[in-house]
């Protein structure tokens, strides 16, 4: 009976290959002709009726680049099933998680790519922005450090680093990874607001007005550097200024409950008691929809390094 | 041995004052304090479980420096507590009272007193509630709060039940101060956390009852919080509640513990701050008609600089640079850090990073603090005692935390709106790693070095007497108000030396759960004469002494 089944599965096996190759092609062909609902309608039956991982990768790239996060999440859930140790398909499910603001889904699936991949510095980093994504800062600063002992001297590693660092207050630190990380780019903005804002912690005025300035020549609508000349400005009690800026910041980060904050209190000492209320309450909703978020990184088993 | 005061030898040090303190690798570490606990007599032992797998078991206890038979001495009250396994043996936490000899020498009069089993205990403060001229003691607990009153001949009556102040859940901070400005003494309450005994969260039972990986303690957070209370002073040996009444209550139940009433914005009527733990703080401000308004938020003094709720702990105001204002500073959890809020008349800024008084906080879990002029040079500096409330954490890797144990934090204010934090500079007593709690300052021998008084949870107090030489000039000043707030609770004290004014404002309550001493001690630096001491008393009227000889205790009476 056994033999008969294996001499069964041995005959098919070819035929079911060729199928698969066949239906790729097909769809390669479709996609390069620009058939796209032709070619998502083959890379699925690859997937679902072959059991094609390949066939399920590139159908969840598509879904990614025309947008559907959420489609192309459920594809590589499929494809996780079929193998669930690749580390592809781990990759993929990874970047699209991260792509589609879902930090926790992209922790739990980094979390399963460092362990299987203990020495590549890119999972180590992507756990890292997940991470911070998903608030909590010590577990980030952790992945962070791992990707920086693996791969030295990689400017988004160092200016990660420097990041969480400033979330943390350790603005000595994150000073020195966000000047590393501009010596080796010195064209990101990012890493150019973020040290303003570690040189505003540290009270360096004058190099905090200059990097954040720098920043916003570059690019004016940074969340972050605006936040910089925001702060700076109420501290200078030029509150007028400070508002624009805050404002400016909030326009480009509409989630942040800090800017939302010091616009209360900027609006506070303006006297528009109406506009101080007005951000006090969104700074109050932001800020329990990100523990709402850390509880579910929590309850996921994620995390752990925040007092509840 | 607490040697007595030697005016003359100080007022010598004092022209020899003004210099920095010293450097590391300066020589051998200079003494500053000395832990004379054992010399002086105190056997108090802080209990609580070793593991502390209930939040009820890491939250004690307060320190109160207060004299209690009016010779003139600060005697010191330590508060003890129970645990989860002795909760039902109430005589099993011994709360003490300590008589300043003044010889460096303490006595325990806790039997004689009837202090010494209040229960679970937590916090403590003092006021002449009755206006006899004796302080009366009131201290905070899980399960039921006790008001003694003071009987002047050494011991106290528990009178808790006929004043109405049996107050139940979970207390912690309290403090005195006439809002209404009636003349009499109310009495303010914060709560923390609701808890059952019998149904205790489950040590790490989920994951919201761990840190780091590791099982630990449930709470405060995913806990519910309880209201806070105010009770009116009748004036007849009776308080009414008016928490609701005066909006005060907290109804969503905040987790309340350091108080601090003050003015804050000199309009003549006492403010309350409250901090909050997890939760943002309070500051109610005084609507002069009995009621408050919460205006933590508008003011600057709610959360963190990023809007991030803070584990707040203790609280302490001091007018740190000369401004003429009180500034708040309050401790916090790791990883977060000590705010440190400036008063700017109308609103508060955190200048916490600023005054780089927050850097080296991150790794620490504050708890009691205290403005001190240390070193007498007329700059208030800043102390703060440090604990973890994980012991768990010991066994972990830590990341930015510091352990269980922790060191002091000692900021030198440098005079310029900055500090320095110099505890390693000053030897070992600093620090000792150790699990601190409730801290209480003031001058216990009349040496003219301020001393600074630590409960530390599970385990021996320490006394600290500041060694300190040379150190600048000083003055004590004792206020004694008119009947019925006989400490003059919430009087302001000016001291002008040239063109240098110093500012003090008498509290009740303050710290962690705790008790200054209600003289009020100033530095005077190398100043051979006090020009004046100004004081603005409670009721808004003033008085004023010229030409004051520094280097000495000196009361001034309404």
């Amino acid at each position: 009976m056994l033999s008969l089944l294996l001499a069964a599965a041995l005959a098919g096996l070819p035929a079911q290959q060729a199928d698969r190759e066949s239906t790729l092609k097909a769809a390669s062909a479709a996609m390069a002709g620009g058939r796209r609902d032709e070619a998502r309608q083959l890379l699925r039956d690859a997937g679902t009726r072959f059991g094609s991982v390949r066939a399920l990768l590139l159908l969840a790239r598509m879904q990614s680049t025309e947008g559907d996060a959420a489609g192309a999440l459920e594809t590589l859930r499929a494809a996780r099933k079929l193998a669930p140790n690749s580390e592809d398909v781990l990759n993929a499910m990874a970047q699209v998680s991260l792509a589609a603001k879902s930090p926790l889904s992209a922790i739990l699936t980094l979390q399963a790519l460092t362990r299987l991949c203990p020495s590549v510095a890119q999972y180590q980093y992507l756990l890292g922005v997940a991470l911070v994504r998903a608030g909590d800062m010590p577990a980030a600063s952790d992945a962070l450090a791992r990707a920086d002992a693996l791969e030295p001297d990689h400017p988004l590693t160092l200016m990660a680093l420097g990041l969480v660092d400033t979330q943390q207050k350790r603005y000595d630190e994150a000073k020195t990874a966000l000047a590393r990380s501009l010596e080796l780019d010195s064209d990101n903005v990012e890493a150019r607001a973020a040290l303003a804002e570690a040189e505003a912690g540290l009270d360096d005025i004058a190099s905090a007005e200059r990097d954040a300035s720098r920043a916003l020549a570059a690019d004016a609508r940074n969340a972050r550097a605006n936040l910089v000349i925001g702060m700076v400005r109420a501290t200078q009690e030029r509150y007028a200024e400070a508002r624009d800026a805050l404002l400016a910041s909030s326009t480009a980060d509409p989630q942040s409950p800090k800017v939302d904050y010091q616009l209360s209190l900027v609006y506070a000492r303006l006297g528009d008691q109406a506009a101080a209320k007005h951000h006090l309450d969104m700074y109050q909703q932001k800020l329990r929809a990100a523990e709402a978020e850390l509880k579910a990184l929590h309850d996921a088993g994620v995390g752990g390094a925040v007092r509840k | 041995m607490i040697a007595r005061a030697l005016p003359l030898a100080i007022a010598v040090c004092a022209v020899a004052w003004m210099q920095a303190p010293p450097r590391p690798g300066s020589g051998q570490a200079p003494t500053l304090f000395r832990d004379i606990a054992r010399d002086a007599g105190i056997t108090f032992q802080h209990h609580a479980a070793p593991e502390k797998k209930f939040i009820v078991e890491s939250m004690s206890g307060g320190v109160a420096m207060f004299d209690y038979d009016n010779d003139g001495r600060p005697d010191l009250y330590f508060v003890d507590s129970l645990t989860v396994e002795t909760a039902s043996r109430p005589e099993s936490a011994r709360s003490a009272l300590y008589r300043n000899l003044g010889n460096g020498k303490f006595q325990d009069v806790t039997d004689k007193s009837g202090l010494g089993h209040p229960g679970w205990g937590m916090g403590v403060c003092t006021a002449d509630v009755d206006g006899d001229g004796w302080q009366d003691v009131y201290v905070t607990a899980l399960g039921g709060n006790h008001l003694y009153m003071n009987k002047r001949d050494g011991t106290f009556a528990d009178a808790t039940e006929s004043a109405g102040l049996r107050v139940g859940g979970w207390s912690a901070g309290c403090g005195f101060a006439d809002y209404d400005r009636d003349g009499r003494l109310d009495l303010f309450v914060s709560r923390y956390v609701k808890v059952d005994l019998t149904h205790l969260p489950e040590f790490g039972k989920d994951k919201t009852c761990e840190y780091r990986g590791i099982a630990v303690q449930c709470g405060p957070r995913g806990l519910q919080g309880e209201g806070d209370f105010l009770f009116h002073n009748d004036g007849n040996g009776k308080f009414t509640d008016v928490s609701e009444k005066a909006g005060v209550s907290d109804p969503r139940g905040y987790f309340g513990l350091g108080i601090a009433w003050f003015d804050f914005n000199d309009d003549g009527w006492p403010d309350l701050y409250v901090a909050n733990d997890s939760t943002a703080n309070f500051l109610y401000v005084n609507q002069k008609d009995g009621t408050f308004k919460e205006q933590a938020f508008p003011l600057g003094v709610a959360v963190s600089e990023d809007g991030a709720e803070q584990g707040s702990m203790g609280v302490t105001l001091g007018d740190y640079d000369h401004s003429g204002r009180f500034s708040l500073f309050v401790t916090n959890f790791s990883e977060e850090y000590n705010a440190l809020y400036h008063n700017d008349a109308s609103h508060f800024s955190d200048v916490s990073f600023k005054s780089r008084t927050a850097p080296s906080s991150l790794p620490y879990v504050g708890w009691g603090d205290a403005f001190i002029d240390y070193d007498n040079d007329t700059w208030p500096d800043v102390i703060v005692v440090n604990g973890h409330v994980y012991p768990q954490l010991d066994k972990v890797k830590l990341g930015a935390s510091a352990g269980y144990r922790q060191r002091k934090l000692l900021y030198h204010n440098r005079g310029d709106g900055t500090f320095e934090e110099v505890a390693a500079r000053y030897g070992p007593v600093l620090m000792d790693e150790r699990v601190s709690r409730g801290l209480a300052a003031g001058d216990l021998d009349d040496d003219g070095g301020i001393d600074v008084v630590i409960n530390d949870l599970d385990g021996s107090p320490q006394i600290l007497h500041n060694e300190l030489s040379p150190r600048g000039g000083w003055i004590i000043v004792k206020l004694t108000g008119k009947a019925p707030n006989t400490d003059a609770i919430g009087a302001v004290i000016t001291v002008t030396t040239g063109t240098t004014r110093q500012r003090a404002v008498v509290q009740s309550g303050t710290s962690y759960l705790s008790q200054n001493d209600m003289r009020q001690h100033f530095g005077l630096g190398a100043a051979t004469t006090v020009d004046s001491i100004e004081v603005l008393w409670p009721d808004g009227t003033t008085s004023r002494q010229t030409g004051v000889k520094p280097n000495q205790v000196m009361t001034v009476r309404q």
